[in-house]
């Protein structure tokens, strides 16, 4: 059992390939390998080590992006036999790009990479009004929160929001992570955030140590 | 005393210089800003005399603002060889939908996009837009794109191109360099397929970046020739514009650059140093310090703008790079946006070294972005002049 599960891991960390990855996966499904350690112990484990790849300098975007990717389409196989619940054992995560800011790649690929890692995503998109993150904290009452901006112009939107979920009493089940290129660790500090990411790969990580 | 264009090349071919050559570039929101806090906007508005319209008349026309000589800082974009490297003919630029906040536009380069509406908040067009759709996502795509592509369309030179003509006005700008503009392969790539389907399509369809890396150079090298053949002894330097990395390094891998790019981008400078061009600087964003080994060897000769937040520092780089790289840009915007001690310290710690190594041209590690007020430009301005004398 160890031995395919280390090879999907493998795969996933090698980027062997989509048509690999099926293969391996049908094989470990037809050998009865629970599939929760098929997705655990198998494809997430390989993404973690292409995180570690990315944050090693050894990986860059395309290989993060093609490792989300080919992960993704073998949960495709996976997700009929799994319930809603285990698809996303790591938790939920409500994201977006904060009002006055329309940039969008680093929060997509962010999307991506929570969702490959397990993480239940609900995505407001951008330029989202302070009011609607608070509306829809309180409604689907995520683990995280995640905000993203890329321009400094827009930066003080942040502390809008936080300033917002204070006030609202929300903040002892939310967990806020700021990302984008604007932000920094000092910053998130100043506005009260839990953390801040330096790219996505971060992001993955400190949301597992968020909802801890 | 040396003309600004000369100060520019002698910086970017390694020889002395009286001054440290200075250049920014401003974002147009942050002109309005300038000129809203007090900038005089008769200074710098520049108007002509043209013939406009379909009259047989000369009026007086508004061609922009010139901010750079307020500053008395270099323009890149002051003088461009006129070839158009665009697709030809455009898409045409429409509004295809809107709904309370928003307008969605085709863009002239196909892509599809979401604007604020204008008026309904503190925003102006320039301001971002969603960029939700790209005009090629597969080889179908591509093989129709390409079409709007052909190196010979005669509509990429202008109505009265006579190189000859062109050289002698061209030569009578002194203000800066004169650029011939060229699109890297990866923001080539990444404008028509979005950063992400690019990314993927390295690995997802290789073919397809085969075929537009190839089409790529012939296009670029074609595009060009004769405004690079005819006016060889004018062009100062090349703008590669490649925006090929965030603030964690480059987005696609030493050993992507080497496999897809690398002898389309040799081939491609090759042909300019040919012709004599040798100054070819890339304009990225991000740390792109992971690839820049293959970016050397690919011929590109300069870098800017090197943002301090993505980990650049000029002097690293000059030491590490010695004379294959001249540098310009790295002054942190951020640091030098704070005015007084910050923005002394910044430019302190950075101009003096460079002086002694050479290479250098000194400007933010950005255009000017809109948080800078007209007060504290002028006072950034005002500092750095005071520290561009060569001794």
């Amino acid at each position: 059992m160890a031995d395919i599960l280390d090879e999907i891991r493998s795969t996933v960390a090698n980027l062997g390939g989509s048509a690999r990855l099926h293969e391996l996966v049908n094989t470990a499904l037809s050998q009865g390998i629970p599939v929760l350690d098929i997705v655990e112990k198998g494809l997430r484990a390989g993404l973690q080590d292409v995180g570690s790849k990315y944050e090693a300098g050894e990986y860059f975007l395309a290989e993060l992006l093609f490792a989300a990717s080919i992960l993704d389409e073998a949960m495709q196989i996976i997700k009929p036999r799994l319930s809603a619940q285990a698809m996303h054992r790591s938790g939920r995560i409500l994201l977006g790009t904060v009002r006055g800011d329309m940039h969008d790649i680093g929060k997509n690929i962010f999307r991506m990479m929570a969702n490959a890692a397990g993480f239940e995503v609900q995505d407001l998109n951008v330029d989202v009004d302070p009011e609607i993150f608070v509306q829809q904290s309180k409604q689907t009452k995520p683990d995280i929160l995640g905000l993203s901006c890329l321009l400094t112009t827009a930066l003080p939107e942040i502390k809008v929001v936080i300033d917002m979920l204070d006030q609202a009493k929300i903040r002892s089940y939310l967990k806020i992570l700021l990302g984008g290129n604007a932000v920094t660790k000092e910053f998130a500090r100043e506005v009260g955030a839990d953390a801040a990411a330096l790219d996505a790969v971060e992001g993955v990580d400190l949301s597992r140590g968020l909802v801890k | 005393m040396m003309t600004p264009r000369e100060r520019m090349r002698n910086a970017m071919d390694f020889r002395p210089v009286d001054a440290l050559p200075w250049a920014e570039n401003f974002y147009v929101e942050t002109v309005n800003r300038f000129i809203s806090e007090g900038m005089p906007a008769d200074q710098i508005s520049v108007m002509d005399w043209r013939m406009e319209g379909s009259l047989l008349l000369n009026w007086p026309a508004f061609i922009g603002f010139d901010v750079n000589s307020y500053f008395e800082c270099i323009n890149f974009f002051g003088c461009m060889v006129p070839v158009d490297v665009a697709p030809i003919p455009r898409f045409k630029q429409r509004k295809i939908g809107e709904d309370s906040k928003y307008e969605q536009f085709i863009m002239e380069s196909g892509a599809r996009t979401r604007i604020v509406k204008k008026g309904s908040r503190d925003t102006t067009w320039y301001a971002m837009p969603q960029f939700y759709s790209f005009p090629v996502s597969d080889k179908k795509s591509w093989d129709s794109y390409k079409e709007r592509l052909n190196p010979e369309d005669p509509r990429r030179y202008p109505k009265d191109w006579d190189p000859e003509a062109y050289a002698e006005v061209l030569d009578q700008y002194q203000a800066g360099p004169t650029l011939l503009s060229m699109t890297g392969f990866y923001g080539f790539g990444a404008e028509l397929m979005g950063i992400p389907n690019f990314n993927l399509a390295f690995y997802k369809d290789p073919e397809l970046i085969k075929s537009m890396a190839a089409h790529w150079e012939y296009f670029t090298v074609e595009s060009t020739r004769e405004a690079v053949e005819a006016l060889k002894d004018r062009i100062d330097m090349i703008f590669w514009w490649e925006d090929m990395a965030e603030r964690h390094g480059p987005n696609i891998s030493p050993k992507l650059y080497k496999e897809f790019l690398l002898s389309h981008y040799k081939r491609v400078t090759g042909f300019l140093n040919k012709n004599k061009i040798n100054r070819i600087m890339m304009d990225s964003d991000g740390n792109t310090k992971p690839v820049l080994d293959l970016v050397i060897e690919a011929g590109i000769t300069g870098h800017w703008p090197l943002e301090v937040n993505s980990g650049m520092d000029v002097r690293d780089l000059r030491k590490q790079y010695g004379n294959r790289l001249f540098l310009v840009g790295n002054l942190d915007k951020r640091e030098i946006a704070k005015g007084g001690q910050p923005m002394r310290n910044e430019i302190d710690s950075k101009l003096p070294v460079m002086k002694e190594m050479g290479g250098y041209v000194a400007g933010l590690d950005h255009l000017v972005h809109v948080e800078f007020t007209f007060q504290r430009f002028r006072e950034y301005a005002d500092y750095i002049k005071t520290k561009l004398s060569v001794e």
